[in-house]
C-alpha cells in the first residue's frame, strides 16, 4: 500500500504542477509611432528581467518587427504576475518614405524601411487579432488622441473583450496633457507616466498586475 | 489568372478565394502575382499568324487528323495574311498550356497567363525577394519574366501597382516608399501580408502554416 501511496503522491503533484503553471499572459504593447512603446517595453524589461527588448529611436517606425520578452516575473503585493511582453510596430493608416529622410536617412533605405514598417503594421494587426491575451495602449501625452487609428484600435480591443491599460507617456515633456487622454477614452483609466525617466513606474505595475495578473 | 502557386505552378483567376487557404494541390502559401496581360504585345509579337483564338490545351494533343491533313507543327507560317488562323499550329503559349494539367477555366487563359506558368520564380529567388528589394529596380522591375527586351512597350509600373491594389485592399501602394493602410482589413483577414514586393509579388502567411512548427 505504502508503494502505491507514494505513487498516489507522486501523480498528484505532477499534475498540481502542471495546472499551477499557468502559461503567462501575452500583452501586447500597442500604439502610434513614436508614442514610447519601445521605450516602455525596454523599461519593463530591465526592471524585471535585466535584458532590454529592443533599440530605442526618435525616429519614427524604428520598430518594424513585433519583438517579444517572454516570462516577465512582475511582482506586487507579495504576488508574482508573469507576463510575456509584445512590443508592436507603431500602428498608421500611411506611410511615406519622406518621413525617413528628415533623419538623415538616404532614400534607399528610407523607401526600404518605410516597406517593412508597412509590414510590420500588418504583422501588429495580426497579432492584435490572434495573439494578445491583454493590451498596454501607450500614448504621446503631448499630442492630440482623437486620431482614427487610436479610435479603431481602442475599439478593436474592445470588441475583442481584451483587458487594456491606457497610459499617458511622456510627462516628462513640456506640453503634456494627461486629461485630455483621459477624455478621450472616459471608458477606460489612464495612467500617467513617464518611461523614459521611470516616473510613476510604481503605478503601472501594480495596473499591469491588476489588469493581467 | 494572376496567381500562381511557386511550388507546383497552379494558377488562379482573379480574386479567386481557393488560394486563401493554401495551394489546393500542394499545400504551398507563395504565389507569384501575374497581372493579366502583362506579356500581350511580345506574345502577339511571337504568334506568327495574328490569331485571336484563345490557345486551347486541347489543341497539341487531340488528333484532328480529319481536319488538318497536313500537320504544320515543324513549318510555322509567318504570313499575316494566313486566311485560316484556327489550325491546330502549336504555338509557344499553345505547348505551355499543355503541358500544364491543371488548367481548370481555360475561357480566360491568356499569354500572360501561359507565360506565369512557364516562367516560374524558384525558392532562391523568392527567398532574395522577401529579404531585399533593389529600390533602383523597382521602377522598372515587372514581374515575371525578366527576359523580355521590349521594354517600350510593357506595361508601366503604375499598371501594376493599380492591379495590385485591387488585389490587397488592406494596403495601397501609392508609390515606391508610399502606403496606405486599411487597418480593419488587415485585422479583419485570417491570413496576413508578410512581404510587400513593389514588383507585384508578395508573400502571405496562411492559416494552414501556423502551428506547423508548433512544439
Amino acid at each position: 500500500m505504502g508503494l502505491l501511496t507514494n505513487l498516489k503522491d507522486s501523480i498528484s503533484r505532477v499534475t498540481d504542477g502542471l495546472f499551477a503553471a499557468e502559461e503567462p499572459k501575452r500583452i501586447g504593447i500597442y500604439g502610434p509611432p513614436n508614442a514610447g512603446k519601445t521605450t516602455l517595453a525596454n523599461r519593463i524589461a530591465r526592471d524585471w528581467t535585466g535584458d532590454a527588448v529592443g533599440p530605442e529611436s526618435h525616429i519614427p517606425h524604428e520598430t518594424r518587427r513585433a519583438r517579444r520578452k517572454e516570462n516577465v516575473e512582475i511582482e506586487r503585493n507579495g504576488r508574482t504576475v508573469t507576463i510575456d511582453i509584445v512590443d508592436t510596430p507603431g500602428v498608421t493608416t500611411k506611410v511615406d518614405y519622406k518621413e525617413f529622410l528628415d533623419h538623415d536617412i538616404e532614400k534607399e533605405d528610407a523607401v526600404r524601411r518605410s516597406r517593412e514598417a508597412t509590414e510590420g503594421v500588418a504583422e501588429a494587426m495580426h497579432w492584435l487579432r490572434e495573439d494578445v491575451d491583454g493590451v498596454i495602449y501607450v500614448l504621446d501625452s503631448t499630442t492630440d488622441p482623437f486620431t482614427q487609428v487610436n479610435t479603431m484600435l481602442i475599439g478593436i480591443i474592445e470588441s475583442q473583450d481584451l483587458p487594456v491599460l491606457i497610459l499617458a507617456n511622456k510627462t516628462d515633456l513640456p506640453g503634456t496633457d494627461v486629461k485630455q487622454i483621459a477624455n478621450a477614452f472616459p471608458q477606460h483609466e489612464t495612467i500617467p507616466l513617464s518611461a523614459l525617466e521611470g516616473e510613476n513606474m510604481d503605478e503601472v505595475y501594480t495596473k499591469i498586475a491588476e489588469y493581467f495578473g | 489568372m494572376p496567381h500562381q502557386c511557386t511550388e507546383c505552378g497552379r494558377t488562379f483567376p482573379d480574386g479567386s478565394k481557393e488560394m486563401l487557404s493554401g495551394c489546393p494541390d500542394c499545400g504551398g502559401n507563395k504565389f507569384q502575382f501575374k497581372p493579366n496581360g502583362v506579356d500581350d504585345e511580345n506574345a502577339v509579337a511571337a504568334d506568327p499568324t495574328g490569331s485571336t483564338e484563345p490557345p486551347t490545351p486541347t489543341d497539341s494533343t487531340e488528333p484532328r487528323g480529319s481536319t488538318d491533313p497536313k500537320p504544320t507543327r515543324s513549318e510555322p507560317k509567318p504570313t499575316p495574311s494566313e486566311p485560316k488562323p484556327t489550325q491546330s499550329e502549336p504555338k509557344p503559349t499553345a505547348e505551355r498550356s499543355a503541358s500544364s494539367e491543371r488548367v481548370s477555366d481555360i475561357d480566360n487563359e491568356d499569354t500572360a497567363q501561359a507565360s506565369a506558368r512557364s516562367d516560374v520564380v524558384s525558392p532562391d529567388e523568392l527567398d532574395r525577394a522577401s529579404q531585399e528589394v533593389p529600390p533602383a529596380a523597382d521602377e522598372s522591375a515587372e514581374p515575371g519574366s525578366g527576359s523580355d527586351p521590349d521594354s517600350g512597350q510593357r506595361p508601366g509600373i503604375d499598371d501594376l501597382r493599380d492591379e495590385l491594389n485591387a488585389q490587397f485592399e488592406s494596403i495601397r501602394i501609392v508609390s515606391p516608399g508610399k502606403y496606405e493602410l486599411n487597418l480593419m482589413e488587415l485585422y479583419d483577414r485570417q491570413e496576413y501580408i508578410i512581404s510587400l514586393q513593389e514588383d507585384g509579388r508578395y508573400v502571405i502567411e496562411m492559416p494552414d502554416a501556423w502551428g506547423v512548427n508548433d512544439e
